[in-house]
């Protein structure tokens, strides 16, 4: 009985091994999707390119499908993910950009957390009162808004208004020290430069906030309604019983459970999240993977690079996975009837 | 003569389902006096829960909400306290040990978690830290409840008084000292092997076992009140004997004033020193346990305790009660039994009888009289 580290690790161990099978087969579904859907394959992808670019697609493309697909397996494994047609390597830019993404979303989902989630308790405290409403009127309001309507009017609107840079990582264009992570406030941090961390986090407040402010919904509408099936249970009125104010019975006992379904959903989320945000980042400029993802299907009258698309394709998929993994680990660890071994 | 802890005065409860209203509670009075055990018995439904979670304001208002009457708790009316004081009262006021142990336990926290919430919430009040609640003007005092020489040297330690008493004025305890204290309550409901339960959840534990962490959890903040609201009623036979002979026991040593909810006769007659017999939301009878068992002075005890079966293997079927239990949203006139009544006569259907002593010229018994809500409780005993 009980659970111990130990088991814990072991739990965590399991599932990262069986996360294998699922990247190979994300891999193999993106491979013979973008090699298979397409009669002639190099015209396809370089429309416009010379000669000499023909010629090596397809000396690759002539080969069987199965030795194009394990040549292309063992390059992705090296960390040879090809190149665009002005020959920039696709893996040292994406392993720049999934960092800023990451940051993004992270900071998102901060926001969805300490916001959204709060916003599904008074909901369901003041379920189907004043309180309740205003929380849906909030929350429907931001689930409602076009994504590419809701970045623009705060790049364009709110962020001058406040004062609030719209546009990239940073202030300048390279920020005097080395990016370690890629992560621009983590990157400040370690460079030991507080005016570049500032910079940074007033950069990051408006894309945050407005992919926390479309997505909370998800978070306070499942924490209202786990919050509602957990409240009229007993081991609330015995907490209250103990003599705790409404507030601890609120946030020690009954969101302490009900947290356990909006995890959940909140990882599901933020795998989304991570492919999601291309319409965020492009309007305000953030270097990350759906900026990348944008120009690489040819967006903005950019020259398309189907190395880079296929990479990001397979990038989104693991996020989506890793994601899920991680609600999966959290869900274990919140729920303590969930068995470790 | 002292003081009761409780007093609840004409106390009404109205559920509103709907366009319909239930009145769950009718026009009921009671004290409880310190050290002293209260039973309520009566059929699902009579009320009984509802009045037990009306003393500590717990019922869900709305859809109930008190009526009329008083619930005076060391000289204060908890029904004038606004909703947001009244956690001040639980707890260190009024424990409760509910009628569900499967789920009265939070399944995220460990049986220490628990159960050191509790002794935090009566130290920091002990200290001062958190405001507590100080009673009207009968301020409880702990010296007034009977010390005890009964029980072994740990339990004595932690009555109110006792030797834990100097350990917990100091200010800052340590996660050992919450530890020692939290097994402590874990012997005191005997627990065999607390050091293994201690660091459990809650579904590791079987049902017996939570209800007995529920009431460790209820007495670790010594509760001038305590309300055992069906404590036995959802375990099964073996175990409910168990957790009853335990509650027997602390009765006896921790010497709290407890107000004892039961459908079970045969519980209450082991446990409480006073017994109000509920019918429909009513106490329709009320006074020692002895008595009313023994000599029942309201046709529906009478043949409640007649219904009850008596052995194992039962000689002929089952008594029971003709007709059926009034629907509350449209109680019958007057007396509410009348209807099931073998005495009825017309003027049980006027004006509800009130509860008055069975015996005017017996002894005024510290305890109270027997009483009986019946027009013709001297018939009773006449009745097969």
């Amino acid at each position: 009985m009980g659970r111990s580290p130990s088991d814990l690790i072991v739990f965590v161990a399991k599932r990262l091994v069986q996360l294998v099978p699922v990247l190979f087969g994300v891999i193999v579904l993106t491979f013979f999707f973008t090699h298979l859907s397409v009669g002639n394959i190099c015209n396809a992808w370089y429309p416009h390119a010379g000669q000499a670019t023909i010629r090596n697609c397809l000396a690759t493309t002539n080969q069987p499908i199965l030795k194009q697909f394990s040549t292309y397996l063992v390059t992705l494994l090296q960390g040879n993910w090809g190149q665009s047609q002005s020959g920039v390597l696709v893996y040292p830019y994406i392993a720049s950009a999934v960092p800023a993404t990451l940051e993004l979303v992270l900071a998102a989902l901060f926001l969805m957390i300490v916001v959204g989630i709060p916003l599904g308790v008074i909901a369901a405290q003041y379920s189907g009162r004043w309180g309740d409403h205003l929380v849906r009127v909030l929350y429907l309001s931001g689930w409602a808004t076009p994504t590419y309507l809701g970045a623009v009017i705060a790049a364009v609107f709110i962020g001058p208004y406040v004062g609030l840079p719209n546009h990239g990582e940073y202030s300048t264009l390279s920020p005097p020290f080395t990016q370690y992570t890629h992560l621009s406030v983590l990157d400040a941090l370690l460079a030991g430069n507080l005016p570049y961390t500032i910079d940074a986090i007033s950069h990051l407040i408006l894309p945050a906030t407005v992919l926390a402010f479309i997505n909370m919904g998800i978070a306070t509408r499942m924490t209202r309604a786990s919050m509602l099936e957990v409240l009229p249970l007993d081991y609330v009125r015995s907490a209250r019983m103990k003599g705790l104010t409404e507030f601890w019975v609120m946030y020690k006992h009954a969101l302490r459970n009900a947290l356990i379904t909006t995890t959940t959903v909140l990882g599901v989320t933020a795998g989304g999240l991570l492919a999601g945000t291309v319409v965020v980042e492009e309007v305000f400029d953030w270097p990350g993977i759906g900026q990348y993802a944008y120009t690489a299907i040819g967006g903005g009258g950019s020259v398309p690079n189907y190395d880079g698309a296929i990479a990001v394709v397979i990038v989104f998929a693991i996020a989506v996975v890793l994601a899920n993994l991680i609600a999966d680990i959290l869900y274990g660890v919140l729920d303590p009837r969930v068995d470790w071994r | 003569m002292t003081e009761p802890i409780l007093r609840v005065e004409n106390l009404s409860i109205t559920y509103t389902v709907g366009a319909g209203e239930f009145q769950a509670v009718s026009d009921v009075s009671l004290e409880i006096y310190p050290g002293r055990v209260i039973g309520i018995v009566g059929e699902t439904g009579c009320g009984k829960s509802t009045l037990a979670q009306a003393i500590p304001r717990l019922m869900p208002e709305p859809p109930a909400s008190i009526g009329s009457g008083r619930i005076i708790f060391r000289g204060t009316d908890l029904v004038k306290v606004p909703k947001r004081k009244m956690p001040m009262v639980r707890g260190t006021g009024i424990g409760m040990i509910f009628q569900e142990p499967l789920n009265s336990l939070n399944p995220a926290y460990r049986v220490f978690d628990q159960i050191v919430e509790a002794i935090q919430i009566r130290h920091y009040r002990e200290i001062g830290v958190v405001k507590s609640f100080q009673g009207g003007d009968v301020p409880f005092d702990y010296s007034k409840r009977p010390t005890t020489t009964v029980g072994s040297a740990l339990t004595r330690s932690i009555v109110p008084g006792g030797a834990a008493e100097e350990a917990v004025k100091d200010r800052i305890r340590t996660r050992s000292d919450y530890r020692k204290e939290v097994l402590e309550y874990l012997r005191l409901v005997r627990i065999n092997d607390p050091e293994t339960i201690i660091d459990l959840y809650p579904h590791e534990l079987s049902g017996g076992m939570r209800q007995r962490i529920m009431i460790a959890m209820a007495l670790s903040e010594k509760p001038s009140l305590l309300i055992a609201d069906e404590p036995t009623s959802a375990l099964d036979v073996t175990i409910q004997a168990q957790v009853l002979t335990l509650m027997k026991d602390l009765i006896d040593e921790v010497h709290a004033s407890i107000l004892f909810i039961s459908h079970d006769l045969g519980v209450i007659a082991e446990t409480a020193d006073e017994v109000g017999v509920m019918y429909a939301g009513r106490i329709i009878e009320y006074g020692p346990v002895d008595e009313v068992f023994r000599s029942p002075r309201h046709p529906y005890t009478k043949m409640l305790l007649a219904a009850a079966p008596r052995t194992y293997k039962s000689d002929g079927p089952l008594r029971s009660i003709p007709g059926n239990v009034p629907n509350l949203s449209r109680p019958p006139s007057g007396c509410r039994f009348h209807p099931r009544c073998p005495i009825a006569r017309p003027i049980c259907k006027g004006d509800a009888p009130p509860l008055a002593p069975v015996d005017p010229q017996g002894p005024d018994l510290t305890i109270g009289p027997h009483r009986s809500a019946c027009y013709f409780a001297e018939e009773v005993p006449g009745l097969p």
